[in-house]
């Protein structure tokens, strides 16, 4: 039997990030991306931890770019969603827009 | 004025243990982030890895914390043996600096083999796979924890001294006999004493009636004993176990932290 696991809010967050910053998407504007939608801080680390976390199940890959002066010699690290992190994205969205569409209407909670 | 460059201390603290995550901080510190913004994610970063490390070595640490238990049994061991052996003879026949020299080195090569037993322990099922094993890792586990028993002694010498001389001040103001349980206490003392003023004047702080009640004490109660000295004496062990047990383990049970 295979194990089917279905991604968290923030590392769905993280890959919808990592898809549409595509070629820049490294921690930075990553982190950017999330404060932006989320209006509030977001921990570097914290995504770093969670985009490890997706490499390890390879829904994400990365790769080292080049050092430069104004990250104090520093490279980036590139991210890139797998085919595997795609379907799981898809299949993410599937189940929550299923299970909205079972909820009666929610009085009183306009986005 | 904005500093041009992020607080070094927190640079440092981060290492470089994530080369792109230290690279997105300055970056962002360049960009106009404050010191506070900075400090905030650095220590947010180590919180994070602080606790994954955990996570992976939650067996060690386990390990660490039920092996580390057995200490205060393990040294009531090597008091009786001490005992039987009349060694405490021994060494009041030998002039100093000899008599301190044999007592250190009695201390030290009882503690070395408790944790060498505890890493055999842990790798015990490793043993009998020679995919997983590795004599070299086995052999760097052995090497790191001859400098951590120094850092053992060190905390054995200099913190439980305080706590030690304080509870000593109090029951020698005591004047009735001793329980089993107490006089075991006093001999963990005694180690403590020993450690930091050689053995004679370790031995003149208990009386005879003192360490003769020792005898009765049972190793099950030395192993559940949690009063302050016997918790202080498992500490270092722990510390070191910890620490040592990583570098012993074979690469394919170590995660990346």
């Amino acid at each position: 039997m295979t194990e089917r696991s279905y991604l968290g809010e923030f590392e769905l967050m993280i890959l919808l990030a990592v898809v549409r910053l595509g070629d820049e998407a490294y921690g930075v504007p990553i982190s950017r991306e999330l404060e932006r939608h989320r209006g509030r801080t977001v921990s570097v680390g914290s995504v770093y931890a969670a985009l490890e976390r997706m490499e390890a199940k390879s829904l994400v890959a990365s790769t080292l770019g080049d050092p430069t002066p104004e990250r104090g010699g520093k490279a980036k690290r590139y991210f890139t969603v797998t085919k595997a992190g795609l379907r799981q994205v898809h299949e993410t969205r599937r189940v929550l827009s299923k299970l909205w569409r079972t909820l009666p209407e929610l009085k009183g909670e306009n986005p | 004025m904005k500093q041009s460059s992020p607080p070094p201390l927190a640079t440092w603290m981060l290492g470089e243990w994530n080369e792109a995550l230290a690279g997105d901080l300055h970056e962002e510190f360049r960009a106009g982030r404050s010191a506070v913004w900075y400090w905030r994610q650095v220590l947010s970063a180590l919180l994070i890895r602080g606790a994954r490390a955990l996570r992976i070595r939650r067996a060690a640490l386990l390990f660490a914390a039920l092996w580390s238990m057995l200490v205060p049994g393990w040294l009531f061991m090597v008091a009786g043996i001490e005992r039987s052996l009349h060694f405490n003879e021994h060494l009041s026949r030998m002039t100093w600096p000899w008599s301190t020299v044999c007592d250190l080195g009695l201390m030290l090569a009882a503690s070395l083999l408790f944790l060498w037993a505890g890493i055999l322990l842990y790798l015990f099922a490793d043993l009998w796979h020679p995919d997983h094993f590795r004599l070299r890792e086995l052999g760097g586990g052995i090497a790191a924890s001859l400098p951590a028993v120094l850092v053992l002694w060190l905390a054995l010498i200099v913190l439980p001294k305080h706590f030690v001389a304080v509870q000593a001040a109090a029951e020698s103001s005591t004047a009735r006999t001793p329980t089993p349980l107490e006089a075991f206490r006093m001999e963990q003392r005694r180690m403590v004493w020993a450690a930091h003023e050689g053995p004679a004047l370790a031995h003149a702080r208990l009386d005879d009636s003192k360490n003769r009640a020792i005898a009765d004490t049972s190793p099950r109660q030395a192993v559940t004993d949690m009063h302050v000295p016997a918790v202080l004496v498992r500490l270092p062990f722990f510390l070191v176990l910890l620490c040592t047990l990583r570098s012993a383990e074979p690469r394919s049970r170590r995660c990346p932290s």
